[in-house]
């Protein structure tokens, strides 16, 4: 039984044999891994295994040295793709929320966007209008997340649960297919850790493709329908949720899991 | 000495050095302030050369290059890059252009030289998880540069590239060599009338002075808008 071809339509990425080393040290061993559309992907894993790397070398943050990304019928890892229009289309949010500090919340959110829509600009259309369109849509975002009030201030006044969570609405304002997480809420104070995760499931039930790194074995539980082991470069064991924990196989997930449970 | 100071005040004020002193308080101005606008221009395209990432050929020979042109305007005095740009270049690309425009593309591009490495390490106080989420949004290097990363740095460095205005400011004291009239060279005229040097140089110092210590403030009071700019909307 072949599972990727049967499903083919549906695979939004799909990552063969993906490596990546630095200097003499081989981080990603030869990773696959199909996300389909509106799949929870949730990857877990000690650290240092490589998680992170494999999330930044799905949009080629970092650049992978083998293997293939499949992504809208090109190729990522090839270093001739124009990665930066698939980038738009790939939403990723940080563990250290990376705002931009010179610029207030609105317009850390519209300026993708604006950039995008002036490059894609309709007859007739003004920069004026574009710019209007695009801060009413972030305005929207914002008062979903409870944030309008916000829209003036800049990122070193905010909380760290805030940051975050415009973080997420910029990467959202793009209109992205799938969005990956490294960690969201690793650098947060315990009690903001809340507000993003309910953000984060908010997205999932409005069907957006997700992909979480995490050590919140707790929400991946509850969100993922696919959760991922990563260790030393590979993927180790990936099942369904209720599989996964009820069964782990893998000596080592079974150790890593006693750690964390 | 009563007398040195009256006829300074009368080669100043009756004899018209006045506004050769205002022209030449202009030129020094302006020889600084274009110069430093020119130098911030080109430091900051040499820093970017000096940090993108060097996978490709085209930024491996562009940082060759650069390393030419800021080891040249490094290495040697800033009165010879005025001597050879008027008297040598000039005249094998046989263009006339007045001397002031000279003095500041002159003093332009060897700002530049010095302003790409405060750029330099403006743009690397920065730290790189905004270029990164710039990039990640799709937008281009130099996009990203352009619209977060650049900013940033110019606040960063603020102060010192204020320094660097105060350092260009005295040193066009030095551009008489081509022949433009500048503030010590509008002193030095008032000087030469009597063959007395003595309070001309001493008022012209004390120009300087003046002059170096408003730019000071200044600067001190950009610095303070810029902090208060991001504190505004704290609520
Ligand atoms: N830019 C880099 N340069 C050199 N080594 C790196 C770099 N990024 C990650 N590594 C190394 O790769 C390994 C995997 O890192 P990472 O992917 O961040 O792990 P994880 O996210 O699972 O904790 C680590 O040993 C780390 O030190
Ligand atoms: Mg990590």
């Amino acid at each position: 039984m072949n599972v990727d071809t049967q499903n083919d339509d549906n695979v939004l990425i799909k990552v063969r044999n993906l490596r990546k080393s630095f200097d003499k040290q081989e981080v990603l061993k030869g990773v696959n891994l199909d996300v389909h559309t509106g799949e929870k992907i949730a990857i877990i894993g000690p650290s240092g295994c490589g998680k992170s790397t494999f999330l930044r070398c799905v949009n080629c943050l970092e650049d992978p040295d083998g293997g293939s990304i499949m992504f809208e019928g090109e190729d990522l890892a090839d270093m001739k793709v124009d990665i930066n229009i698939h980038r738009q289309r790939i939403g990723m949010v940080f563990q250290q929320f990376n705002l931009f500090n010179n610029l207030n919340v609105l317009d850390n959110i519209t300026l993708a966007p604006i950039i995008v829509a002036k490059r894609n600009r309709k007859k007739g259309q003004t920069v004026k209008e574009i710019k209007e369109k695009e801060q009413e849509k972030a305005y929207k975002l914002l008062e979903q997340i409870g944030l309008a009030d916000k829209a003036k201030a800049y990122p070193s006044t905010l909380s760290g649960g805030q940051k975050q969570r415009i973080a997420i609405i910029r990467a959202l304002a793009m209109n992205p297919k799938v969005m990956l997480f490294d960690e969201p809420t690793s650098a947060l104070d315990p009690e903001m850790v809340g507000e993003v995760l309910d953000l984060m499931k908010k997205l999932a039930n409005d069907g957006m493709t997700m992909v979480i790194v995490t050590h919140e074995i707790g929400f991946a539980r509850e969100v993922a329908n696919k959760i991922i082991f990563m260790n030393d470069g590979v993927i180790e064991e990936e099942n369904a949720p209720e599989q996964f924990f009820a069964h782990p196989s893998s000596p080592r997930l079974k150790e890593f899991l006693s750690k964390v449970l | 000495m009563e007398k040195q100071w009256n006829n300074f005040c009368r080669e100043l004020f009756d004899n018209g050095g006045y506004k050769d002193v205002l022209n030449g308080l202009l030129a020094t101005v302006e020889i600084a302030v274009f110069g430093l606008i020119i130098g911030i221009i080109i430091g900051t395209l040499i820093a970017m050369v000096k940090v993108v990432p060097k996978y490709k050929i085209l930024p491996r020979i562009l940082e060759k290059v650069v390393d030419v042109y800021v080891g040249f305007f490094r290495g040697t005095p800033m009165v010879v890059q005025l001597l050879l740009g008027y008297f040598v270049l000039l005249p094998l690309l046989g263009i006339a252009v007045d001397s002031i425009i000279v003095a500041i593309v002159i003093f332009g591009l060897n700002s530049g030289a010095y302003v790409s490495e405060i750029m330099r390490a403006g743009i690397q106080s920065v730290d790189s998880g905004q270029l990164e989420a710039g990039r990640a949004l799709g937008l281009s290097y130099g996009k990203t540069m352009m619209r977060i990363v650049i900013p940033q740095s110019i606040k960063n460095i603020l102060p010192t590239l204020g320094n660097e205005f105060i350092t260009l400011i005295k040193e066009t004291s030095v551009v008489s060599f081509i022949a433009v009239v500048d503030l010590t060279k509008a002193f030095r005229q008032i000087g030469a009338a009597h063959y007395e040097y003595l309070v001309p140089y001493v008022v012209l110092a004390l120009v300087y002075l003046v002059l170096v210590m408003l730019i000071a403030l200044g600067v001190k009071m950009i610095e303070r808008r810029f902090k208060r700019s991001e504190r505004r909307y704290s609520k």
